[in-house]
């Protein structure tokens, strides 16, 4: 783990990070803001002094009250990795800048966390379910989709059908979803 | 009161009558297109084609559906249909305790069951800082090894199979069997073995394991040699494999590959060097490259993989420790709220498990990455231009498992 790189991270983006850059066994994590993924990620791309050019994962989390989405990069140059955490998307209309101009890899993850979490991604030419049938309509890796027995456990009514994303009639509206600050 | 139902008369034999009626099997989708590319790919210019392949076909490795879309018998232009192996296993481990996770990821790449299995232990044991004792360590690299030329071995059978040779398919299952015959031994599975565990791993060698692998050992170089023989100085195999598919290592990285086929173009990009983890830096082995990054290049590396997972095979058995097998730990895990991020090096790139923890005895989120996942995306920047024979071939070669696509 990499000292310096915390050092040069806060140097660099310290008006675009929006928590403190955290270190913990050997992964650097920092949170931007959903407006500044684009420029933050390209810089982390382009500039020699950073030069995260390899892309491990793409995802998103739903954090029951909001949702993240969260880059791995690499550096070859120094053998780290950061992971970027685009942090404060509404849960109702979560949008994010795609990253697919920078990583046409990154096209199907993209799809995938469009697929589970109903993120979109602005600029990703292909932004259409990759797993679930085209006709369905709900998001199933979101934490108000529950399985099956969930449900039943709930005191709701009973066992819902599998792709209703609302909470059961009933049903207390928070203790349902779990929720976390991570 | 009851409801007739109209019946039709079965396209195979019109004796027999359905419930509904069975059409021809259309490629275009019966709905409007939802983006621009879908509207752009379902557009045929003058002279195209749409031909449907699979969703099970012999060569798709899987339950995959690939529309191709056809210039005389050139390919322009694919779209594959992914989602016929999808579980949820991500959604099932999320609802599921730490422990219970480990069984719900073996099926993903189910010819490498073991990399899948350490991915979430390597996460899990980051969240709850746990030390694995060095014994566990090197059972880990040594079991996973073994079936990394299992893996390898079988993928060149596949990859001949794919390009029309019966013959090494067979060869390359003798290989493998005797190695998952091994990890039967050990495990108790040939094929979904559950077997590591957060800590550590299930159980210690035991005799009948190190005797087949003794056995093994003393042969498998010879064999290995044999077996390639059989591909290697095979004029037809090696012309149609040279220069198809070629790949350069910053379309590579920008595909965001890893693993063998990133290595195929001259990046030594190894997990275990470039971010080692277990006891991989007491470990004596070599990354293979190679410059040319085509099929043929792709196959000639596995081969080189082998060898180097065979010295490390060897180095794990003159250098492993006494000591238990497991860490202590408690039976019901609750780790502290945080982010954990684990990957390990497998037969085809990256295996990664990123999983935040919320307090509870449930990973709060549990994010699967899968290197077959994007290696199968690089199939439509590798195939256009190719006929279809091929483009089947230089899927072949980016050894995509549909298990582990799917998730």
């Amino acid at each position: 783990m990499d000292r310096a790189l915390r050092r040069r991270l806060e140097a660099r983006f310290s008006d675009a990070l929006t928590g403190p850059v955290r270190q913990r066994h050997d992964e650097t994590e920092i949170r931007i803001g959903p407006g500044s993924v684009s420029e933050v990620l390209r810089a982390l791309h382009d500039e020699p002094e950073l030069s995260f050019q390899m892309l491990l994962d793409l995802t998103a989390v739903d954090t029951g009250t909001q949702m993240q989405v969260v880059y791995h990069l690499w550096s070859p140059a120094s053998g780290d990795w950061l992971r970027v955490i685009a942090d404060g998307l509404s849960r109702d209309d979560p949008r994010v800048p795609s990253v697919v101009a920078l990583w046409p890899g990154a096209e199907w993850q993209e799809r995938e966390a469009y697929d589970m979490f109903g993120v979109t991604f602005e600029g990703n030419r292909d932004l259409r379910r990759i797993y679930m049938p085209p006709d369905y309509t709900s998001f199933p890796l979101r934490k108000d989709f529950f399985l099956a027995d969930d449900a039943a456990r709930s005191p709701g009514a009973g066992v819902q059908h599998m792709e209703r994303t609302e909470a059961p009639v009933g049903a207390p509206k928070e203790a349902l979803v779990r929720r976390t600050n991570a | 009161m009851t409801t007739t139902i109209p019946r039709h008369a079965s396209a195979d034999d019109p004796r027999v009558l359905l419930d509904e009626e069975i059409g021809v099997f259309e490629p275009v989708p019966p709905y409007p297109p939802r983006t621009e590319r879908e509207a752009e790919f379902y557009t045929l210019r003058d002279g195209e084609m749409f031909l449907n392949m699979g969703p099970q076909h012999p060569s798709t490795h899987g339950v995959l559906r690939i529309v191709l879309k056809l210039d005389g018998e050139r390919v322009v232009d694919l779209d594959p249909v992914l989602g016929y192996l999808h579980r949820g296993v991500e959604k099932l481990c999320e609802n599921a305790d730490y422990h219970q996770t480990i069984c719900y990821t073996d099926p993903l790449e189910y010819v490498s069951a073991l990399f899948n299995e350490w991915a979430p232990c390597l996460a899990f044991e980051k969240l709850m800082d746990v030390e694995v004792p060095p014994r566990a360590e090197y059972i880990r690299v040594l079991s996973s090894e073994l079936l990394r030329i299992a893996s390898h071995a079988l993928f060149m059978g596949w990859m001949a199979l794919d390009l029309g040779g019966l013959t090494p398919i067979l060869w390359s299952f003798i290989e493998r069997d005797e190695i998952v015959d091994m990890l039967s031994a050990l495990t108790g599975a040939r094929m979904l073995f559950n077997y590591f565990r957060i800590g550590g791993v299930n159980g210690d060698l035991n005799h009948e394991f190190m005797s087949r692998l003794g056995d093994w050992m003393s042969r498998a170089t010879e064999q290995h040699a044999a077996n390639i023989g059989l591909l290697n100085e095979n004029e037809i195999f090696v012309r149609r494999m040279r220069g198809l598919g070629t790949l350069d290592t910053a379309t590579a990285i920008r595909m965001c590959m890893t693993g063998p086929n990133l290595r195929a173009t001259g990046l030594p990009f190894d997990i275990r060097r470039a971010h080692p983890y277990s006891v991989y830096p007491e470990l004596e082995f070599d990354i293979p490259t190679r410059t040319e990054g085509d099929c043929l290049a792709r196959y000639l590396l596995r081969v080189d993989e082998i060898k180097q997972s065979l010295r490390i095979i060897d180095q794990c058995l003159h250098q492993m420790p006494d000591g238990p097998v497991m860490a202590k730990l408690p039976r019901l895990l609750r780790p502290r709220p945080g982010r954990a991020y684990g990957a390990v090096e497998g037969p085809r790139g990256q295996y990664a498990v990123y999983a935040v923890s919320d307090g509870t005895d449930q990973p709060f989120r549990f994010r699967i990455h899968d290197p077959s996942f994007i290696h199968l995306q690089a199939v439509g920047t590798l195939m256009p231009g190719n006929l279809v024979a091929d483009a089947m071939a230089v899927m072949a070669s980016l050894d995509p498992i549909m298990g582990g696509v799917d998730k």
